[in-house]
């Protein structure tokens, strides 16, 4: 499987991203998940040639970053987190100024969306709100056809009929095109929906890279009876441990990899599973970053 | 992809520009205001006397004004990038240096702007006037240095104002540095070398930047509109 974007060892000391290695597949929409402050925005402004990582490799499309940028940012459709286009600008001024940079700009596409999304081409972009400023950024991401489209924070403070909007027009994209998407947010529910990989960052550290399926199906809180002390070597990763009440010997256990066949390690170490819960992605999403974090206590 | 570049610079500078483009075009009849009526309420007679002093008034305004466009050209032509962090410019495909140079470009041509002002300007106050014998109109040359002038204070504040506002200070404080410590050690070597006494660094220095042949000789040259 090839990789639309790879990031390999890169780090960075004034953003302290660690050796971070990342690998998003071609043709997919791959959720990148991570808290406030834990390095989304700086990973993206790296792979996007914006800074210079002190170490490690970066390519995008097949393409190593910085050498080869121009070419690779002429297939990648990006909207920032923060809105990037000119204030005193009408929404046609912008889409006029962006389109001559593109050579594949599909101008029909444009004003489709244009329309589409409800924007007034003879609008000022310092009197747009802020979904209709989020809706402008994506037409002028889309509208250039882009390979690779990357999304930081794209639906971030907008209301849940502009999200959907924005969303849509991504998901009609990617059917129509094959294209890859990444996304960036700290909104799990969101990326739940339209994500088949998912990376979570946590403090510049990748902690986890897997198909979305595994993520939401792999993670699970289970409830074990006489659980040894020494777990020893499990099939599972163990994200956390928590004791029950005083009187009863039953512990809950919050794993990452979990599949059925695995119950039977609790009856080879003398245990007994008296639950196996599913954790929705959130649930999923905090109790990895819980175990991922140094101050973090297998045992409470 | 220059045309909407320019567009866009023009966009943003045009307001700030307006008010030099209108002094760009009155300046010149400023000069020769007010020097006399003609017989025949044309053109108006001048006497010498009159005109070298009503163009030695005036004089010291075309190089500030000149300034003005560069500053206001060159400020203009960063402002938006700076305000989001240069993220647009950065994500577009272009490499660095085509970017800058599209943007230099655009600057350039606004430039032209007030340059083509003061140069209508100085034609309407030629041919508003009637001049001693032995003295010429010089519009074309006068309309070239302003444009020129104008194009050295853009290039030089362009190229500040690209850098971060860190990059900026550093190279404004070297530069004040130099003059200081220059002096300071002119000075100091005064007291012990004679050669001294007479050559002062931060001053020669200061001559070169404006004498023939230096990087700002265009400002302290000779904005000529009339002459012999």
């Amino acid at each position: 499987m090839s990789n639309s974007i790879e990031l390999t060892d890169v780090g960075c000391k004034s953003f302290e991203l660690r050796d971070l290695s990342l690998r998003v597949p071609t043709g997919s929409i791959y959720g990148f998940l991570g808290p406030n402050g834990s390095g989304k925005t700086t990973t993206i402004r790296m792979f996007m040639g914006m800074m210079k990582p002190d170490r490690g490799e970066i390519s995008v499309l097949g393409r190593a970053v910085p050498k080869e940028l121009p070419r690779i940012l002429a297939r990648v459709g990006f909207v920032p987190e923060r809105p990037h286009v000119y204030p005193a600008l009408s929404v046609a001024e912008a889409i006029r100024y962006h389109s001559s940079f593109y050579p594949l700009w599909d101008q029909s596409w444009a004003d489709e969306l244009v329309t589409r999304l409800g924007l007034d081409p003879a609008r000022k972009i310092a009197r747009l709100s802020k979904g209709e400023t989020g809706k402008l950024l994506l037409l002028l991401a889309l509208a250039q056809r882009p390979d690779l489209l990357v999304l930081d924070e794209p639906t971030d403070g907008l209301d849940p009929v502009v999200r959907r909007d924005v969303l849509t027009a991504v998901l009609d994209y990617v059917s129509e095109t094959s294209a890859t998407v990444f996304i960036s947010s700290h909104l799990v529910h969101e990326l739940e929906r339209i994500c088949d990989w998912v990376g979570v960052l946590d403090h510049g550290q990748l902690v986890a890279e897997l198909p979305m399926q595994s993520f939401k199906n792999g993670i699970k809180r289970i409830r074990v009876a006489d659980a040894p002390d020494v777990p020893g070597d499990t099939p599972f990763v163990i994200l956390g441990r928590s004791q029950g009440d005083a009187f009863t010997s039953v512990e809950t256990w919050t794993v990452r990899g979990w599949q059925d066949p695995m119950r039977q390690y609790f009856e080879g170490v003398g245990a007994t599973l008296r639950d196996v819960i599913d954790l929705d992605l959130e649930e999923g999403f905090v109790e990895l970053l819980r175990s991922s974090r140094p101050n973090n206590h297998h045992r409470s | 992809m220059y045309q909407p570049m320019l567009f866009v610079h023009w966009k943003q500078a045009r307001l700030l520009l307006v008010p030099f483009v209108v002094a760009a075009f009155g300046l010149p009849l400023m000069v020769v205001q007010g020097l006399g009526s003609g017989p025949e309420g044309g053109a108006v007679a001048m006497n010498a006397y009159l005109m070298v002093n009503g163009y030695q008034t005036w004089l010291p305004m075309f190089p500030l004004l000149a300034a003005g466009v560069g500053a206001v050209i060159a400020l203009t032509a960063w402002n938006w990038d700076h305000q989001q962090s240069h993220v647009y410019a950065l994500s577009l495909p272009l490499a660095r240096w085509e970017y800058v140079m599209l943007k230099m470009g655009a600057g350039v041509a606004l430039v032209l702007v007030p340059g083509v002002a003061l140069w209508l300007g100085a034609h309407v106050a030629a041919a508003s006037v009637e001049l001693p014998a032995g003295f010429q109109m010089y519009p074309n040359q006068l309309a070239l240095r302003f444009v020129l002038a104008s194009l050295v204070a853009y290039a030089l504040l362009f190229s500040l104002a690209s850098g971060t506002i860190k990059t900026t200070v550093w190279i404004v404080t070297g530069v004040i540095l130099f003059f200081f410590v220059g002096d300071a050690v002119s000075t100091g070597l005064g007291t012990v070398i004679p050669f001294f006494r007479d050559y002062n660094i931060a001053t020669e220095a200061a001559k070169w930047f404006v004498s023939v042949g230096g990087p700002f000789e265009v400002f302290t040259g000779n904005w000529t509109l009339i002459d012999v």
